[in-house]
């Protein structure tokens, strides 16, 4: 299996190198400010999972292997992998002459120590939890040796929620949250972080891009920096965003108001990008407490809910409609449980209420205000339980709170509501851990699964043949829509824009300021 | 004068120290997870977790107190759990820039409400009165959010006199300063220029009347001299004190204008850090901020008696 992927990688990369010239940048300088719209707590990549430090983290850093454009595992600072036949040993060969940006070449003895690192300090540090050890035989030669065969290792390692990014060997005893001024390989270096205000990042000179490609795609591919700086400005007011596009100051922003596109696509100097499927819009039901608890009480929530409403709240308009847990355009989509997707069909709901034995006791809906979607989407999923005769009550805290009030099933709750982004974006192997041990977020009675869903995960996980364990994901997915361990009501578009000089800047998980440069 | 400012400097150790405590339970009782916050949407609960075991935030939060005390006995207030560095890098980062947008707002207040609220009282019950009034009304009650965000479709887009946002640090580029700082001022120097000149128009008003003003324009004196040396003189003692008070809320109160334009200052910081229950940042920025306002109040009693000698604290 792991031997068809890397012939299929390699075949690519000759077949790129042999038959396209690698990007150039057609005009090199100048400052690209970029408006984001979230603080930044921290640029140690490792120990944080927030979206914005990697969109900026992962302009600065590389990893052995990423995501292409599909999401499909590619090889990054390894120039060839192989797999032992016994499934137990990968074996990286580093690409040569790769420098860091404090002018020291990579070795093999970096990425141990980046290794040892994320094992101490790794915020998702269980993807190494298979892992016997690691050991480099040769200053080009980095090998990880497994416990046992993990036939979705590679899709682990490849992740990009929290990547193993290569750093210096000195930093390997730097605590987590504490590696402030980063080193990486990647094409852009580090200049100065005012946290609350600014980051700046310059043009690494010394850069060596990944000549088995031609173009950048994903994390990952043939990456130039044409830029001279790029300035992620913090903006976290949106109007403020929508300004800044106007007048020039920001060349390019993240989450545009809805409300301000039809007026911004009148403008000829602005670009609009919507970035589709951001995240999938959801709620979860705490099946340890009454009468969530209840599959059939569950199943009349489910019937009574019209998604099309809900979403055009939660999105202001935004969105498209998604059964499941994955997007259509992903490898891993499958429409299994559509059956119990969008039914809008009060009639239904109110005979599974009667079914269930259901006698107006409350329903809480937990949900935040720091996040709009969450909120508006809670608020219309309640009006509509409130019109079967369900007696929906909001809890409105803030999203810290709600998330620790989510994790204990004892807190007067019943549907939480959050937004999955980054996990569908990895596939589907990510996104269903939400809803297995230790992760679970539907909070299972004594946090012991249902024994169906537990079975088909443990086979998305196990099973040796990649068909096979997409099965096993449309049969998890399908038992979680029919059980109701998960309401997902759709998925958000992101809208982006750049001025219309910014050329080359694609909307992907993060704003990618490879390959970008501004037109003459 | 010396001594009364060493006993007033002690004697606000005790306040602080009860502030610490307060803020220190308050951050704590507040239900959240900072790990939680940290991780971000989408996180999983065990990525959540791990950051709660690398920052430490599941020892006992009484041993958190007693780590917090222990640190602070040596100055060492602490990491941020959000930022990676040190509560006392961060806050002396941001409090200069808080401070010198609070400059250049106090500057904007006393200039418009001290300058409105003199002439008012000197115009009573004529238009110009009448017209300082109402724009002082309008300033009290227009939320500085909105008219930062009027200000930035004005100025910003419709004109391109000023920048939408960001910051420019004032002893990098002090032009560059001032044309980010001055969108910001304004719309937090309006508020309280309006309270200032409200202020300002009834304690002159007061003292317009008094016996001593009146003895001053017997005896011919110009009425510059009357106004500016006996009458405004007079009147600053009130005025002073609210002169305090504005100062603290520019301060404390800077925090939607510097979320608004994006400054990195110590409003923003301080309630990024509650958002996001920061203990360490909250219990050592709200602990610096109080001893600076501590301060502030100091320097105003100060202020006191070299404006008026008859005030005297040593007794």
């Amino acid at each position: 299996m792991k031997h068809e992927f890397l012939a299929s990688l390699l075949l690519f990369g000759l077949a790129s190198a042999a038959n396209a010239e690698p990007f150039k940048c057609p005009h090199v300088g100048g400052d690209l400010v970029f408006g984001q719209e979230a603080n930044i707590n921290t640029l140690d990549q490792m120990a944080s999972a927030t979206i914005s430090t990697r969109n900026i983290a992962m302009n600065i850093y590389e990893t052995l292997m990423t995501r292409d454009e599909n999401n499909n595992p590619i090889l990054e600072l390894a120039s060839a992998m192989t797999e032992a036949p016994d499934h137990l040993t990968f074996t990286f060969k580093l690409r040569p002459n790769i420098v860091f940006h404090n002018g020291k070449k990579m070795t093999s003895a970096d990425v141990v120590a980046s290794f040892d690192r994320y094992a101490k300090v790794g915020n998702q540090r269980s993807i190494l939890n298979n892992v016997k050890g690691w050991d480099a035989p040769d200053a080009e030669t980095f090998v990880i040796h497994m416990k046992v065969a993990q036939p979705t290792f590679i899709e682990s390692l490849s992740s990009f929620s929290v990547p193993i990014v290569i750093i210096p060997a000195e930093e390997r005893d730097v605590p987590a949250m504490q590696l402030t001024k980063p080193i990486g390989t990647g094409p852009f270096e580090l200049v100065e972080s005012v946290p609350g205000s600014f980051v700046k990042l310059k043009r690494y000179d010394g850069y060596q891009p990944n000549t088995a490609f031609e173009q950048k795609t994903g994390f990952g591919g043939y990456k130039q920096a044409c830029l001279d700086t790029v300035t992620f400005r913090i903006v976290t007011e949106p109007g403020a965003r929508v300004a800044g596009l106007k007048t020039g100051e920001l060349q390019a922003v993240e989450d545009l108001p809805t409300k301000s596109v039809p007026d911004l696509k009148k403008d000829p100097n602005i670009t609009i990008l919507p970035l589709l499927n951001w995240w999938i819009q959801i709620a979860i039901p705490n099946t340890s407490a009454p009468p969530t608890d209840n599959v059939t009480f569950r199943r009349a929530v489910q019937a009574a809910l019209d998604m099309d409403e809900i979403m055009d709240a939660a999105s202001d308009g935004n969105y498209k409609l998604n059964v499941g847990f994955q997007y259509p355009n992903q490898p891993d989509y499958t429409d299994a449980g559509k059956a119990t997707y969008n039914l809008k069909d009060p009639a239904l709901a109110k005979k599974l209420l009667a079914e269930s034995g259901y006698h107006n006791e409350p329903v809480v809906l937990l949900t935040d205000k720091d996040y709009a979607p969450m909120y508006n989407s809670a608020l219309v999923m309640q009006q509509e339980l409130q019109a079967v005769g369900i007696n929906a009550q909001m809890k409105v805290v803030d999203w810290p709170t709600s998330v620790q009030m989510s994790q204990v099933s004892d807190t007067s709750w019943n549907f939480f509501f959050t937004g999955w982004g980054t996990q569908p974006a990895l596939g589907a192997l990510a996104t269903m851990q939400f809803l297995a041990d230790p992760n679970a977020v539907y909070r299972p009675k004594g946090d012991k699964g249902d024994p169906e869903l537990i079975a088909a995960w443990n086979d998305m996980n196990n099973l040796p043949e990649a068909k096979d364990r997409q099965a096993a994901y449309a049969k998890m997915q399908q038992i979680t829509l029919e059980k109701v361990f998960a309401i997902p009501f759709g998925s958000l578009t992101k809208v982006q824009g750049t001025r219309a000089n910014v050329k080359g800047f694609v909307p992907f998980r993060i704003p990618r300021m490879s390959n970008v440069w501004f037109s003459n | 004068m010396l001594g009364v400012l060493i006993r007033r400097v002690l004697g606000a150790l005790p306040v602080l120290a009860i502030v610490s405590l307060i803020t220190f339970g308050m951050i704590h009782m507040i239900p959240g997870d900072p790990a939680a916050a940290i991780a971000g949407m989408s996180a999983t609960a065990e990525q959540i977790a791990n950051i709660r075991t690398d920052l430490g935030l599941d020892q006992p939060v009484l041993d958190q107190l007693w780590h917090w005390y222990a640190n602070l006995a040596h100055g060492d207030l602490g990491r941020s759990l959000l930022l990676g560095i040190p509560v006392m890098t961060a806050t002396l980062q941001r409090l200069p820039v808080t401070l010198a947008l609070s400059a250049y707002a106090l500057v904007l207040t006393l200039v418009l409400g001290l300058g409105s609220g003199i002439v008012a009282a000197l115009k009573r019950n004529t238009w110009i009165d009448q017209a300082a009034m109402v724009l002082a009304m309008i300033g009290i009650s227009l939320p500085n959010f909105y008219l930062g965000l009027l200000m930035i479709i004005l100025f910003a887009v419709d004109l391109g006199w000023l920048p939408t946002g960001g910051y420019v640090p004032l002893w990098q580029n002090p032009i560059g300063w001032l044309a980010t700082s001055t969108m910001p001022a304004i719309s937090l120097a309006l508020l309280l220029a309006g309270l200032l000149a409200r202020i300002t128009r009834s304690t002159m008003l007061e003292v317009l009347r008094q016996d001593y003003i009146r003895t001053a324009n017997a005896k011919g004196l110009p009425r510059r001299q009357v106004v500016l040396k006996h009458a405004l003189a007079n009147a600053l003692i009130p005025i002073t004190t609210v002169v305090g008070i504005i100062i603290s809320l520019l301060i404390s109160g800077a925090v939607v204008t510097e979320t608004l334009f994006s400054i990195p200052g110590i409003g923003q910081l301080l309630t990024q850090a509650v958002l996001n229950r920061d203990y360490p940042m909250v219990q050592g920025g709200l602990l610096l901020t109080t001893a600076l306002l501590v301060l502030i109040n100091i320097g105003i009693d100060v202020c006191y008696a070299l404006l008026d000698p008859r005030i005297r604290y040593d007794g």
